[in-house]
């Protein structure tokens, strides 16, 4: 047996959720790759609380079959699949300025036409422009709420634009998320002007194999001879369309204004428009009247990045007529958005499918950093599945094909100003930060929301005017790639920073500490940090580091007449979590003794399953067995119905024990180490006092004893002057006596955890949860447990926009080669406040991890906007170069001589409460700015363009 | 004509018309062996990296580029076949306990690279300090986006510093 976890609920069982659809009710389950066998905690990691491998690590270091990519229809006849299946393959659209007028494959020899070849006209009406359910952020979804509702109406105004879900639904504020015009079409129309490069022109079946390769073959890089356009009209003349919502964050306190002056969030939502505007109109005024201010004006760039996860999208659908089921298998970060959307494409009046059931077998993703997160691929393969006459159908995309198609980071332009008082005080910043969303709108006004919020760096910021919106282009489509906006706004941030100390003389890192927030302060948005940041101390940190604080004498060591050497500082405040986050956890006991544990998380690599295993080690005396992620029907089973006006209106409170604010929702990796753990852990408490506790005080007749009185011990559950109790024998009692054997939990977080007292079997607690279940050990469905004397935040908190923050300081080394502009770097010192580390190696893995893309994507990967750039299809690992080896230092430890990268995790104080942070896009996003402000040392030239190619190294050289 | 090779010990003949197929097409549709992972398809990334064996020499051999018709003769290893059963390679075990891997899909063409040099330093021991060299010849082009490298490099040179030790001790 090899140690698994599971990257979906239930191995091989599946739950379902209904989908209430126009054509009537659709069933939606995600099931588990039943070739993946169980886990044996013992052989994984056997110390309690302790991680000694990856609990996937087994399969993966032997090759397992675990990825999309790895399965045909014939390896899934224990899921009833046929053994034999068609392949698809997309055209895709050359120009934007031309209409489409169909394919010519005349070309072809016959053995490698297609069976079928589908236009846009071929389509239902529900799958040519099929409703999708993007739910982010709360205060995103406010301000779409607002669009809709119209000037000075408040929330609850709107109850038909808010509706409330049923248990296990979630609030689903995008069934208003659809601007009419913004969405397009799957698969152009012929006649129609393709609305972004790359958007499919037909779908292409084969039936064989041997014909789908031969096809491939003769068509790529050769795509114009098989399509058809009209004469050139020019682009489309409504360009560029703006993703609603934008986002405009205006701040103005000064020591006059009491209550803290003017900001998002303390204002009032149906009035924050208006006066938003009137005090931009006082920020403007103030800097331009006050005199002696210091204003540095900047103006960055940024081209589009690819997130280039290692295996290419790929996926199998397959429809059951027997079962009117639609059977998909794919590698997903968001496995629950994927079905539901796949449902909805087949719930429309009209669909040729009769559809009452969506399965989808959830695999590892091969990668991500979130370019699998609402991916479009997963209704392009939905949409074979109408045209295969009841075969099974396989896309897999190539390289090119990924590069071609596949969500992007955003390209960016930022521009603005950073005021500063001549004593080195931040006065404001001022900064417009335009997204180039590409073709399809996915989580792009979300990116660009956050992107805002991030441009207030880590610092206090009195006075502010930030803009951010992102626009519909011809390019490739923007998605939610690590740091969701934060590697835009931190660059653009943090190099004015250096700048204005570069030109004033200034130390860059004391006038950084002059100016860090800490918890008490406020965000640009107006919002309370109530998190330890410990800023000044990270500040210090690096500052004594030798990479620091001899570089100078480094300077001197590297300089030559073809090298020059330099240092460079930066910092970033990462927000992680969205301004409100539910999360789901079950903790289950098995009969043989070995716990499970079950999440609504995805692992995309980060290793979320291998430390959701361990976090319960010190509470229940052993690590999970096997760990289930995905739970995608976890929320559901558990008696809460989610609705984003609780708090804010007097009929929802968090008086009412079956309401919550919301489900589950995003499933970003960064939520593991907060979110998740607390999740599991709390829920774990709960199982030790609802089960456990139960167990011990009848096996050992002592019906007073409380949690306090016993100990875990190598695995036995201890108390004084009583025989130690095995797990295997605490399960028997469990089961022999009917006990309920697992507990389900639901957290809210929002600022504050909402906590509440729950009564259990060995007596009443108070769990950081808002809801809880128990699961019978009879296997029975879960039974809430209603909690009561709730303590929730106030709902203003939730115009906070983010409450969590990873903070990291980064210094780079560098060398510059002044005749080829070539940049190596020599050293890294990330900083990094994780808070509690639970898994040490994961976090450093991560860290270098981000190290590594952010090195990429300052210096190495250039992929330009167009059809120049990856949308002609002739782009691959030859062009779009990330980083080697050779790229990054390879050396843990700083070691002069030896190009290293070194991490000092701060210690764990009682401020962090226990709590983990994100990690990878912390340490990311305030790398790029360092080797921005290090090439500023090293050659006196600022360089405000991403990547720093050689070239650009050059022409600030020498031109 | 026929090809004749073998993968992973056991013999495989095909006819000359599939002479041009990508040895790592072969893997995944004729012998469902999916562990050799394709990424790039033009042998920059090398996740498809495979041990082929001809005479006394074996080397690591990108497959998604490398066609039926070269293979003739050879001895094919994928990442199927470097444990013993349960028992793991002491790559494989280097990478798992160094936790040197995060979404696994490079993994794969990192023990096939790994293990082809460990073979070559046991065969021919190198000094200590050619080491980080030799490393970065075998894995060095090998492409994985998700660690950064520092977890794979420290894992090989911890393996290989123990295969050279064992070496040179049993040579004193």
């Amino acid at each position: 047996m090899i140690p698994q976890a599971t990257p979906n609920p239930q191995h091989g069982l599946s739950r379902r959720r209904f989908l209430q659809t126009a054509a009537g009710v659709i069933t939606l389950s995600v099931t588990g790759l039943r070739e993946i066998p169980r886990a044996h905690a013992q052989r994984w990691s056997p110390t309690p609380g302790v991680a000694t491998q990856r609990i996937d690590g087994r399969t993966k270091v032997t090759g397992g079959k675990i990825f999309a990519r790895d399965f045909n229809a014939r390896n899934l006849a224990v899921h009833g699949w046929p053994d034999t299946q068609w392949y698809a393959m997309y055209l895709r659209a050359l120009t934007t300025t031309r209409a489409f007028e169909g394919v010519d494959l005349t070309l072809l020899p016959a053995d490698a036409e297609p069976l079928k070849v589908i236009l846009g006209s071929d389509l239902a009406a529900g799958q040519q422009n099929p409703p999708l359910s993007l739910n982010r952020d709360n205060i995103v979804d406010e301000a779409i709420m607002r669009s809709r509702r119209g000037p000075g109406q408040a929330p609850s105004q709107a109850p038909s634009q808010a509706p409330n879900q049923g248990p296990g639904k979630q609030a689903d504020p995008t069934d208003l998320d659809h601007p009419a015009g913004m969405e397009f079409d799957l698969i152009v129309r012929p006649g129609n002007r393709p609305d972004f490069l790359g958007q499919a022109t037909a779908l292409l079946l084969f039936d064989t194999r041997a014909a789908w390769r031969k096809a491939r073959a003769l068509m790529q890089f050769e795509d114009a001879k098989y399509q058809n356009y009209g004469p050139d009209i020019g682009p489309n003349p409504d360009d560029p369309k703006i993703f609603e919502p934008q986002t405009h964050y205006v701040r103005y306190t000064d020591s006059s204004d009491p209550g803290g002056g003017f900001s998002y969030y303390g204002s009032n939502d149906a009035d924050y428009r208006k006066e938003s505007a009137e005090q931009a109109i006082r920020v403007a005024n103030y800097l331009n009247t006050t005199p002696d201010l210091i204003k540095h004006d900047f103006a960055c760039d940024m081209r589009a990045m690819d997130p280039m996860f290692m295996e290419p999208e790929s996926g199998l659908i397959w429809y059951d007529k027997t079962l009117s089921k639609l059977n998909v298998l794919l590698g997903t970060q968001s496995p629950d958005g994927d079905v539901a959307d796949i449902g909805s494409m087949y719930g429309e009046q009209g669909s040729r499918l009769k559809v009452e059931h969506v399965d989808l077998i959830s695999c590892f993703p091969g990668g991500g950093f979130g370019g699998r997160d609402r991916s479009p691929f997963s209704l392009m393969l939905a949409l074979c599945a109408d045209f295969a006459d009841g075969n099974a159908v396989k896309l897999e995309y190539d390289r090119f094909e990924q590069f071609r198609v596949g969500l992007k980071r955003h390209a960016c332009e930022t521009h603005g100003s950073l005021v500063v008082a001549p004593d080195q005080t931040i006065e404001a910043i001022t900064m417009v930060l335009s997204f180039d969303g590409g073709g399809r709108k996915n989580l792009s006004p979300y990116v660009a929301s956050l992107g805002a919020l991030c441009a207030g760096g880590a610092y206090r910021v009195p006075k502010s005017d930030i803009f951010a919106n992102a626009k519909h282009s011809e390019n490739v489509s923007g998605g939610s790639q690590r740091g969701f906006g934060g590697p835009q706004a931190f660059f653009a941030t943090e190099t004015a920073i250096d700048e204005i100390a570069a030109q004033q003389g200034w130390d860059p890192l004391t006038f950084r500490a002059r100016n860090v927030v800490s918890k008490g302060d406020t965000t640009v948005v107006g919002g309370p940090i109530s998190q330890e940041l410990r800023l000044t101390e990270m500040l210090e940190i690096a500052g004594n580091h030798p990479l620091w604080s001899e570089r100078a004498k480094l300077k001197a060591q590297h300089e030559s007449d073809r090298v020059a050497y330099g240092t460079g500082l930066a910092m970033s405040l990462q927000a992680y979590g969205t301004s409100g986050d539910g999360v789901v956890a079950a903790v289950m006991l098995n009969k043989d003794g070995t716990y499970e544990v079950q999440s609504d998380a995805i692992d995309m690599g980060n290793g979320s399953a291998t430390t959701l295993g361990v976090v319960i080690g010190d509470i229940l005396g052993a690590n999970a067995s096997t760990v289930e992620m995905g739970g995608y029907t976890l929320f559901g089973q558990i008696g809460l119905t989610a609705n984003r006006s609780i708090g804010c209106v007097p009929d929802a409170t968090w008086d009412d024990p079956k309401l919550t604010k919301k489900g589950v929702g995003s499933s970003s990796a960064c939520l593991t180490g907060l979110h998740q753990v607390h999740a599991v852990q709390q829920t774990a408490h709960a199982l030790f006092a609802n089960t456990i506790l139960p167990a011990a005080r009848a096996l050992w007749g002592e019906p007073d004893l409380v949690v306090q009185d016993t100990s875990w011990s190598n695995g036995l559950l201890m108390t004084e002057g009583k025989e130690s109790l095995s797990l295997p024998v605490i399960a028997e009692f469990v089961y022999g006596q009917g006990l309920d054997k697992g507990v389900l939990g639901h957290g809210y977080c929002q600022e504050i955890w909402v906590n509440a007292m729950f009564n259990t079997q060995s007596g009443s607690y108070r769990f950081e949860l808002d809801g809880l279940a128990t699961f019978p050990s009879d296997g029975g469905a879960a039974k809430a447990v209603p909690r009561y004397a709730t303590q929730a935040m106030d709902c203003s908190s939730g115009r906070a926009s983010r409450y969590a923050w990873a903070p990291c300081v980064n210094v780079i080394g560098l060398t510059v080669d002044r005749i080829t502009g070539e940049v190596q770097i020599e050293d890294v010192l990330s900083v990094l406040n994780a808070g509690r580390i639970h898994v040490e190696q994961l976090v450093s893995g991560q860290s270098q991890g981000g190290v590594a893309m952010a090195i990429g994507y300052s210096l190495l990967e250039d992929m330009p906007p167009g059809i120049a750039g990856p949308a002609d299809g002739r782009w691959n690992l030859n062009r779009y170069h990330v980083p080697r080896f050779h790229d990054v230092p390879l050396s843990s430890k700083y070691q002069p001589g030896t190009r290293s990268q070194e991490l000092v995790i701060m210690n764990e104080t009682p401020g962090d409460k226990k709590q983990g942070r994100g990690i990878a896009e912390a340490v990311m996003c305030s790398v790029a700015p360092a080797i921005s402000n290090a090439l500023r040392d090293a050659v006196g030239v600022r360089y405000l363009s991403l990547p720093i190619t050689p070239a650009k190294i050059l022409k600030g050289l020498y031109q | 004509m026929t090809i004749s090779f073998t993968v992973n010990g056991a013999s495989q003949r095909v006819a000359d018309d599939m002479a041009a197929e990508p040895l790592l097409d072969y893997l995944h549709e004729a012998l469902d062996l999916t562990g050799t992972k394709l990424c790039c398809g033009i042998g920059v990334c090398r996740a498809c990296t495979v041990a082929v064996t001809k005479g006394a020499t074996t080397t690591a051999m990108i497959s998604c580029s490398t066609p039926l018709s070269v293979l003739d003769g050879t001895d094919i290893r994928t990442v199927e076949h470097v444990a013993q059963g349960e028992q793991l390679s002491a790559i494989q075990t280097a990478f798992l306990e160094n936790f040197s891997f995060q979404c696994g899909y490079c993994t794969p063409g990192f023990v096939m690279g790994a293990t082809v040099l460990l073979e070559q330093i046991a065969a021919s021991p190198i000094e200590e300090a050619q080491l980080d060299r030799a490393i970065a010849d075998a894995i060095g082009e090998h492409i994985c986006r998700c660690t950064g490298y520092v977890r794979y490099f420290e894992a090989v040179k911890a393996t290989a510093l123990k295969v050279i030790a064992d070496k040179t001790g049993a040579r004193q």
